[in-house]
C-alpha cells in the first residue's frame, strides 16, 4: 500500500516538473480511470492485441516517464509497442480483473507487498525466471511474484537552520530534549515503527517481527510533538511552512525540498528502503512476452532515465557505474547511502499490514 | 390525477430512474456487502460493536459533531438576527459575504485554515508579535482545528436556513410585545426564540447530519490525530481492504441518520419548518 502511495506521489512530482497540457490517448486513459469508468470501458481492452505490452502505472507524467525509461528501449529492440495505462493498478482492481477474466494489463507497477498479497491470492503469475535474468537486480529484489522495477527510501529530513546540529539517526529524531520542535511522520504504517524501534535501540537485524507494543510505548510521550502526513506533497509543505524541524519522509520529496531551499536536507543514515515491483496479472493478454519486456526494463540506461525524471532508484546495481555524482546523491542503493539502510520487509507487511495500520491509526488519534 | 398531474409526474420519471440506478441500488449493494464480506452473517457488526478502536472513532465523531453543531447554531443565529435587522442595502452586501465561501472548495478552505492556524501562521504570528502570548498556541492538527474548519464550512448553510426563518417572523408581533412593556431581553427570550424554533431545529438537524459524515476537513486539519467515522471508513475501503467492517459502519451511519430524521420530523418545531410555506 505504501508503495502504491509512493507511485502516485512520484507521478505528482513528475507532473510538477513537466507541466504539459496536451490531451493524447494516454491522458484519455487516465481521465477515464479518474472518472471511475475504467472498468466499464477500458480502452485497453479493445486494443489489447497480442502484439503489444500494456503496462499499468499511476498515471499523469509517469506515463511519459515510463514510456521513455522502459517502453521506448523495449520497442526499439523487439518492435513490440508498449502502451502505458495510468489507471492505477490497485490490488482491488487487479483482483476484479482476474476474477472477471477480463485482464487487460500485462505488467503492473505495485509494491513488493502487493506482489506477495496478490501472489498468495492467486491473482498474479509467477515471474518466469527462465526469461527474466534474476542477476540483473540487486540481492533480495527478485521474488516469486514480483521483481523490483525501482527503489525508494524513507529518510530523516531536517531543517538545518532550526536545529543546533545535524541529527544523525532516528534516535535523534525522537530526542525532543536535544532537538526541540515538531516532527512529521507518515500516517501510513510502512516504515514508521521501524524508525521508532531503531531509535529505541533495537538492532536492525531484530526489527522484524515488529515489537508493536514497544514502539507504541516509545512513541506515546512524543505524540504531542508529531504531525502525521498523508501525501508526499503535504510532507513537503510542512517543511516549507516551518511547521516541522524534522520528518520521516520519502527521499524524492526531501530532494525536492533541498533543490528548493538548501537549508532543508536529509541524512541517508538509517534510511528505510522500499522496493517497488512489476507483477503480471493472471491471464495477461500478451502471455509470456511480457517477461521479455520485464527483462528489458532492468537495463540500467532506462532505469537511470527514470531516476533523473522522477527520483525512483534503479533496481539494477549496474546502473551505478553510469551515474553522475548528482545521480548517486539521490539514489538510496548507492553504497555510501545504503550502508546503514534497513530493508523494509515486504513479507511482514503482506501478513500484517491491515491489522497494523488500523492499530496505528487508533493509537495516534487517541 | 388530472392530465397535467400525470404529465408533471412523467417529468420526474427520468430523474427517479437515475437516482434508483445510480444511488439506491449501489447503496443496497453496500448494505449487502456488510453481511456477506468476507463470510455470510453478522460477523462485521459483532466486530464493529466489540471494537474499542471503532468505539473511540465514534466517540470522537459524536463530540466533534455536537460541538460543531452548537457553535454553528449560536454564531449563525447571531448573524441571521443581524441580517434581519439590517437596511436592505447592507443586507445585500452581508448576504453576499455569507455566500462567498460557497465558491471556495472545501479542500482550499481546509488549507487556508492551516495557513491561519499553524504555529507560524497568520494568527499565531500576530499574537506573538503583539506580545499577547510568548509561545504559539496549538490551534491546528487537533480537535480544535477540526472544529474551526467544520464550523466555518457549516455556517453559511445555517445562516441561510435561520435567516429564511427569522425573516418570516411578523414584525408586528415584536411591536406588540414592546407596546405591552416587554424589555429587550424578554422580547428575545419569549418572542424571537420560540418563533425561531423551526429554523433552529432544521438547521441543527442539517448540521448534525452533515458533521457526522465529514471527511476532508478532519483529515486535513486533524492530520491523523482526529479520526472520524468517514475517514475510518475510507481507510478500510481503500487501504486495509476490510470492506466488510467499512460497509457495516456505513450502513450503521446511514441508519443513525435515518432515525435522526425520522425522530426529528415528528417534533412540532420541524413539522412547522417543513410546512412553513403553506399557511
Amino acid at each position: 500500500m505504501s508503495s502504491n502511495r509512493f507511485g502516485q506521489d512520484a507521478v505528482l512530482i513528475a507532473l510538477e516538473k513537466f507541466k504539459s497540457g496536451q490531451i493524447d490517448r494516454r491522458s484519455f486513459l487516465t481521465a477515464m480511470a479518474g472518472l471511475g469508468l475504467a472498468v466499464a470501458m477500458r480502452p485497453g481492452a479493445a486494443s489489447a492485441e497480442a502484439n503489444e505490452i500494456v503496462v499499468c502505472n499511476w498515471g499523469g507524467a509517469a506515463l511519459d516517464a515510463f514510456q521513455k525509461a522502459y517502453g521506448e528501449p523495449f520497442t526499439k529492440k523487439s518492435g513490440t509497442p508498449v502502451v502505458i495505462d495510468g489507471a492505477g493498478p490497485e490490488t482491488g482492481a487487479i483482483r476484479a480483473m482476474v476474477d472477471s477474466k477480463n485482464v487487460t494489463w500485462d505488467a503492473t507497477d505495485g509494491g513488493m507487498t502487493d506482489a506477495l498479497v496478490l501472489g498468495k491470492g492467486g491473482y498474479v503469475e509467477p515471474i518466469d525466471y527462465t526469461m527474466v535474468d534474476k542477476s540483473l537486480v540487486g540481492e533480495g529484489l527478485a521474488a516469486e511474484f514480483g521483481i523490483c522495477n525501482y527503489t525508494y527510501s524513507n529518510v530523516l529530513a531536517y531543517d538545518s537552520k532550526k536545529l543546533s546540529s545535524a541529527p544523525a539517526s532516528w534516535a535523534d529524531f525522537f530526542d525532543v530534549e536535544k532537538f526541540p520542535g515538531k516532527r512529521t511522520m507518515c500516517k501510513w504504517i510502512q516504515g514508521q515503527l521501524e524508525a521508532v524501534l531503531l531509535a529505541d535501540g533495537v538492532k536492525p537485524e531484530d526489527i522484524y517481527p515488529l515489537d508493536v507494543d514497544r514502539a507504541f510505548k516509545k512513541l506515546e510521550p512524543l505524540l504531542p510533538n508529531l504531525i502525521f502526513w498523508d501525501s508526499g506533497a503535504q510532507s513537503q509543505q510542512l517543511f516549507r511552512d516551518g511547521e516541522v524541524v524534522m520528518g520521516n519522509i520519502w527521499h524524492t520529496r526531501a530532494n525536492l525540498l533541498r533543490k528548493e531551499n538548501p537549508q532543508f536536507t536529509w541524512t541517508w543514515n538509517n534510511n528505510l528502503m522500499f522496493a517497488s515491483a512489476w507483477s503480471v496479472p493472471k491471464g495477461n493478454p500478451a502471455g509470456k512476452k511480457v517477461f521479455d519486456f520485464i527483462n528489458s526494463s532492468m537495463e540500467p540506461e532506462g532505469q537511470i532515465t527514470l531516476l533523473r525524471i522522477m527520483g525512483n532508484g534503479p533496481s539494477n546495481p549496474k546502473a551505478l557505474a553510469l551515474m553522475t555524482e548528482e545521480d548517486k546523491a539521490v539514489y538510496s542503493l548507492a553504497p555510501e547511502n545504503a550502508k546503514t539502510g534497513l530493508k523494509i520487509s515486504a513479507q511482514y507487511y503482506a501478513d500484517n499490514e491491515a491489522a497494523l495500520q488500523n492499530k496505528f491509526l487508533d493509537f495516534i488519534s487517541r | 390525477m388530472s392530465s397535467f398531474q400525470r404529465w408533471a409526474f412523467g417529468l420526474t420519471v427520468p430523474a427517479a430512474l437515475l437516482t434508483i440506478c445510480l444511488y439506491v441500488v449501489p447503496i443496497l449493494q453496500v448494505l449487502a456487502l456488510s453481511f456477506t464480506e468476507p463470510t455470510f452473517g453478522f460477523g462485521n457488526y459483532v466486530e464493529m460493536f466489540g471494537s474499542a478502536a471503532i468505539g473511540r472513532v465514534v466517540r470522537t465523531t459524536i463530540i466533534v459533531s455536537a460541538v460543531t453543531t452548537v457553535l454553528t447554531i449560536v454564531m449563525s443565529y447571531a448573524v441571521a438576527f443581524a441580517l434581519v435587522h439590517m437596511r436592505p442595502t447592507a443586507r445585500r452586501v452581508a448576504l453576499f459575504m455569507v455566500m462567498v465561501p460557497f465558491w471556495v472548495s472545501v479542500l482550499v478552505r481546509a488549507f487556508a485554515w492551516i495557513t491561519i492556524l499553524r504555529r507560524n501562521g497568520v494568527l499565531n504570528s500576530a499574537l506573538v508579535g503583539s506580545g499577547a502570548i510568548t509561545e504559539p498556541l496549538e490551534l491546528v492538527y487537533n480537535q480544535f482545528g477540526v472544529i474551526v474548519g467544520m464550523v466555518h464550512y457549516m455556517m453559511p448553510f445555517a445562516i441561510l436556513l435561520l435567516y429564511a426563518n427569522l425573516s418570516e417572523i411578523d414584525p408586528r408581533i415584536i411591536q406588540a410585545a414592546r407596546s405591552l412593556g416587554a424589555r429587550p431581553v424578554a422580547i428575545f427570550a419569549r418572542v424571537w426564540l420560540p418563533l425561531s424554533m423551526p429554523g433552529l431545529a432544521i438547521a441543527g438537524l442539517f448540521i448534525v447530519i452533515f458533521s457526522l459524515g465529514f471527511l476532508v476537513t478532519p483529515a486535513i486539519l486533524g492530520a491523523g490525530r482526529v479520526l472520524m467515522v468517514a475517514e475510518y471508513i475510507s481507510v478500510q475501503i481503500s487501504s486495509t481492504l476490510r470492506w466488510g467492517v467499512a460497509t457495516a459502519l456505513s450502513t450503521t451511519l446511514l441508519l443513525v441518520v435515518g432515525v435522526l430524521i425520522a425522530v426529528a420530523v415528528r417534533s412540532p418545531a420541524l413539522r412547522a419548518a417543513f410546512e412553513g410555506g403553506r399557511r
